[in-house]
């Protein structure tokens, strides 16, 4: 059968059109060989532009399409599968790029157009030798893995168990809950965590579908989304999981407050943190709160320590602790109606809902604001003093305190880099691990089959976790429901004629999808595993592999046309 | 859109009804997202093309929802499907009606926030899912005075002659096993400030006009001009309708710290001579990655002074904005070419209307009210109804999409248990 192309140049509306004469480049593209159609459009991507391309496929017979318009990271898959809905194999597409790495970054119309013609005849020239490859499915393993039995984990857990599916939730330490089996009270609402925790741990321990590992750790992984096999310590064995898709709500550490050694955390035993204050007000009960058996009178909470603060490498604000800090002022004022109750900020972050209001309560409690963070604390006699300088009034002041709290930020886990590696999860530059796009993708991985929820990501307070854990259970629970999910269709290919066996390839893979075939003494790959990266085709010094969709001579055609 | 996605990718039928023509929402209107600086319609773009061709989406644009009986597993929906007067399976979305109206460029433009002006014929933006013309049955001269000219000019341009001005109201009947609210938001009129001369003065605009200035593809084509100028001197008023108990919203609107950032790099970037400053009252960059991003438009020569405006003047051809530096404690008067006021997301101008419709609660400041505030954020009082989005309380895009897909969580538990027991 003939070759036959279509070249569709988009507009984009403006964003193409205003730099790239785009008639020219339709003009160029027609005249190219095999090229039986090529049309212009304000925006492919929509339902005309689209199907102005189906209805050309069949009214010219097209075997190949070429589509000039944005980065194929954003419209490969739409392309794709308007080809497809028009009878052609998927991969008979090819993308020009002429909006990112042309029309956004020249400014030039002649030059940006000159640009822009030959990136469509090097899209053209990789068009003729392209071939159509086959997208395969495999049956998914119907269960997930939860890690982690924090509130995130368990949210997540009960949600794809109500969905009806297996799960596992592996839980570190002996008992559920997390961070939030260690608050007293939650704001804005004032209401008494325990009875709220109990309920959900109740319902995670007693559902049918949940099977709980605590006391446990994920020490393997190998496999991929629909079929992954995980090793698990469970008390002295270790066991083997099959899941489908895995959920990792491993959650935090709060930061050192050693790490700032001028607030005398560690040293002076009236200086504490937000956590040892909720234990403190947790354990007193409703009774009187005491430190060291008196009634502290002056209290002083200092916020953003380990948050915003470049010094010691914490650039980002954690998200929470200017509500838990004002939940802290409003329960000491409670308690102790006539103590002073100083709280030191730099802004307050009071964002979510009902919170303003929760501030203007607590400050209309007779909680003082100061805006200004403190240099220093020491000892005079038996009280504290904080230095500090008042922002608002300019000058330095020194604060008495019989008792301060620490405002102690959200770290990273110590163990996520372990975990990291374990999971071949990426981390943004802040230490927590990194969502696949932080606008539209906030819980999936660039690993499919995994997923994020909770602190792990990124500090969050309790109603935002557990929204990401809902969240991340209906991205977990898709590939569960379809039973089924696609392969990526562009892999490596090994020539066993030409290949040596010398391993180098596996080296260089970080999807373990090379493996030595021992009696063939070749490499063998794993194609599911494999997510056509390529890496291995450039390492190879045999020249045996080669991948699939961007072979050397589909690529060299493409150079041939551009030099 | 993303919730309806998912739970269409879970396998389940679902009925997307938007009262707009288009799908896309407030999220089409923007230039940039925060602190990324991605292109907001090349992300989102996808997702409405996305949602258009999934097989278990049937899209019920230009429609509102007048009725809900029923409980979860039997929800019956009456939908009214408002005439568009365009026949959509004629249309091919070609625009020829919309050069021909005698009325194009003299209706101010939803989309465009007033920035640009549209005909009585309309598609709201070129991406525009569907791609579908409207006619504006109030603009419209033929439908108001039923004449414009011998033949209606734009009956008289389509090829595809699919204008229709005898389309009436319909209604359409849906069953369905749970329903998921996700109405948006409106913004906080500026007008309830007049201090700040919002209406008045041409060069004090709000935070989403500035968007559709700064836009490439909005009517400046990314140009931020004012009557063909560049302003020079750039001041960004925050907090305008939020935290504010003298226009009645005491709340924090959560987004516009960082959109207000995001649009002052955005004037350096594009007028790197503008003197800008920000007044504020304390910046709230909470999320992954927004401290990092307020930090480098400071480093910018962004300047941020703590203090909110009082009033705002006219001296000459520039304005002057009045405001108490509280750092300095004292009071200050800066000159302005362009003030963007960021004002603040408020709950939709109907949305009691449907909290009657629905049964559902609102909260004090006006939004639904989830179940419980700190463990059950996306479900209502009203079992198999559920919440997503700004309908809830102010978020930023991310955290939307996160409360969407968690929405569609809940819905896919209560639909694979409806279908278990059948």
């Amino acid at each position: 059968m003939g070759l036959r192309i279509g070249v569709y140049v988009c507009h984009c509306g403006v964003n193409i059109a205003a730099t790239v004469d785009v008639e020219a480049v339709t003009r160029f593209a027609l005249g190219l060989p095999s090229v039986a159609i090529a049309r212009d459009y304000t925006y492919m991507c929509s339902d005309p532009g689209q199907a102005l391309i189906k209805e050309d496929i069949k009214k010219f017979g097209l075997t190949k399409v070429v589509v000039a318009s944005c980065s194929p990271m954003m419209h490969e898959p739409t392309f794709r599968g308007t080809i497809q809905e028009a009878g052609l194999n998927p991969y008979c597409l090819e993308m020009a790029n002429i909006r990112e790495q042309c029309s956004w970054v020249h400014e030039e119309e002649e030059e940006a157009t000159r640009k822009a013609i030959q990136l469509v005849a090097a899209a053209v020239d990789k068009a003729f030798l392209l071939e159509p490859l086959e997208e395969r499915r495999v049956a998914v393993t119907s269960a997930a893995l939860v890690i982690g039995g924090g509130i995130a984990g368990m949210q997540a857990a009960l949600d794809i168990a109500n969905a009806g599916f297996q799960v596992y939730l592996v839980e570190k330490e002996p008992r559920l809950g997390g961070h939030l089996a260690q608050l007293d009270k939650t704001f804005p609402t004032l209401e008494p965590v325990a009875p709220l925790l109990a309920e959900e741990i109740r319902e995670v321990e007693g559902h049918p579908n949940i099977d709980l590992l605590t006391s446990a750790e994920v020490i393997g992984l190998e496999g991929y989304i629909g079929n992954f096999k995980v090793n698990v310590t469970d008390q002295a064995t270790i066991r083997e999981l099959k899941v489908g898709t895995i959920l990792v709500a491993t959650g935090y550490d709060l930061f050192d407050a050693r790490l700032k050694p001028e607030y005398g955390y560690g040293i002076y035993e009236k200086v504490i943190t937000g956590l040892e204050f909720e234990r403190l007000v947790s354990l007193s009960g409703s009774r009187k709160f005491w430190v060291n058996g008196k009634e502290p009178q002056d209290v002083l909470f200092i916020q953003c320590v380990g948050s915003r603060d470049k010094s010691v490498g914490q650039e980002y604000c954690s998200r929470i602790c200017c509500m838990y800090t004002a939940k802290q002022a409003l329960l000491v004022k409670e308690m102790l109606p006539q103590a002073r109750v100083t709280v030191l900020y730099m802004d307050v972050r009071a964002y979510g809902k009902g919170f303003e209001e929760f501030y203007d309560q607590v400050r209309g409690e007779g909680v003082l604001y100061r805006r200004g963070n403190p240099s220093e604390i020491y000892k005079n006699g038996k009280r504290l003093i904080v230095r500090v300088e008042d922002t608002l009034l300019g000058e330095p002041v020194q604060l008495e305190a019989d008792l301060v709290v620490l405002a102690t930020g959200i770290t990273p886990r110590r163990d996520s880099p372990k975990i990291a590696n374990l999971l071949k999860l990426p981390r943004s530059p802040d230490g927590f691990f990194m969502e696949a796009h932080p606008k539209l993708r906030p819980v999936d991985t660039v690993t499919e089959g995994i997923y994020l929820a909770g602190c792990c990501q990124g500090p969050k307070d309790i109603p935002d976790t557990v929204t990401q854990a809902k969240a991340a259970a209906a991205s977990a629970m898709i590939p569960l429901c379809q039973g089924q999910v696609k392969v990526e269709a562009v892999t490596s290919i090994i020539d066993e004629e030409l290949c040596s066996g010398c391993g180098i390839c596996a080296e260089m893979c970080v999807y373990d999808a090379l493996s030595l075939h021992e009696r063939k003494g070749v490499m063998t790959i794993n194609e599911v595993l494999c997510k056509g990266c390529g890496a291995c085709a450039a390492a190879c010094p045999s020249k045996a592999i080669k991948l699939s969709h961007f072979t050397p001579a589909q690529i060299l055609a493409q150079v041939d046309a551009l030099v | 859109m993303q919730a309806s996605l998912d739970i269409a990718d879970a396998g389940f039928l679902v009925y997307l009804v938007e009262r707009e023509p288009s799908i896309g929402g407030h999220m089409a209107q923007l230039d940039k997202t925060f602190p990324t600086l991605d292109c907001s319609s090349c992300i989102l773009t996808p997702k409405m093309v996305d949602v258009a061709r999934h097989p278990n989406i049937q899209l019920i644009s230009y429609a509102e929802v007048v009725g809900a009986d029923g409980g979860i597993g039997h929800f019956k929906v009456g939908v009214k499907q408002k005439p568009r007067y365009v026949d959509v399976d004629r249309c091919t979305g070609c625009g020829l009606c919309v050069e021909a109206c005698r009325l194009k460029g003299r209706i101010s433009s939803e989309f465009d926030v007033g920035v640009s002006k549209r005909g009585a014929v309309y598609i709201p933006f070129p991406q525009a899912v569907p791609l579908k013309a409207t006619i504006d049955p109030e603009r419209c001269v033929f439908i108001t005075r039923g004449v414009c000219g011998k033949v209606p000019a734009c009956e008289e341009a389509c090829s595809a002659e699919a204008i229709d001005f005898q389309q009436k109201e319909e209604m359409i009947g849906l069953e369905v096993g749970a329903i998921i609210v996700a109405t948006g938001f409106d913004l906080f009129d500026a007008r309830l400030k007049p201090e700040f001369g919002y209406g008045l003065y041409p060069n004090v605009i709000t935070g989403l006009q500035f968007e559709r200035l700064s836009s490439a593809s909005g009517p400046t084509r990314g140009k931020i001009t004012l009557n063909g100028q560049e302003p020079k001197k750039v001041v960004f008023i925050q907090c305008v309708g939020s935290r504010d108990k003298s226009v009645g919203v005491e709340y924090c609107s959560r987004v516009c710290c960082m959109f207000t950032a995001k649009q002052a790099h955005l004037v350096k970037e594009k007028i790197p001579d503008a003197e800008v400053t920000v007044l504020y009252i304390d910046v709230r960059a909470f999320g992954k990655g927004f401290e990092e991003f307020y930090d480098r438009v400071r480093g910018e020569g962004v300047m941020y002074r703590r203090g909110n405006a009082s009033e705002i003047c006219k001296r000459g051809e520039r304005l002057i904005v009045m405001a108490e530096d509280t750092l300095l404690g004292e009071s200050v008067q800066l000159e302005a070419d362009l003030v963007v006021l960021a004002t603040g997301i408020t709950p939709r101008g109907d949305a009691q209307d449907l909290a009657t419709l629905l049964r559902l609660s609102t909260s004090p400041d006006g939004f639904f009210q989830e179940a419980h505030p700190k463990l059950r954020p996306v479900e209502t009082e009203r079992e198999g109804v559920y919440l997503a989005g700004c309908c809830q309380g102010p978020k930023d895009i991310p955290d939307g999409v996160a409360q969407a897909k968690a929405a569609a969580s809940s819905v896919i538990i209560a639909l694979r248990n409806g279908m278990e027991v059948s």
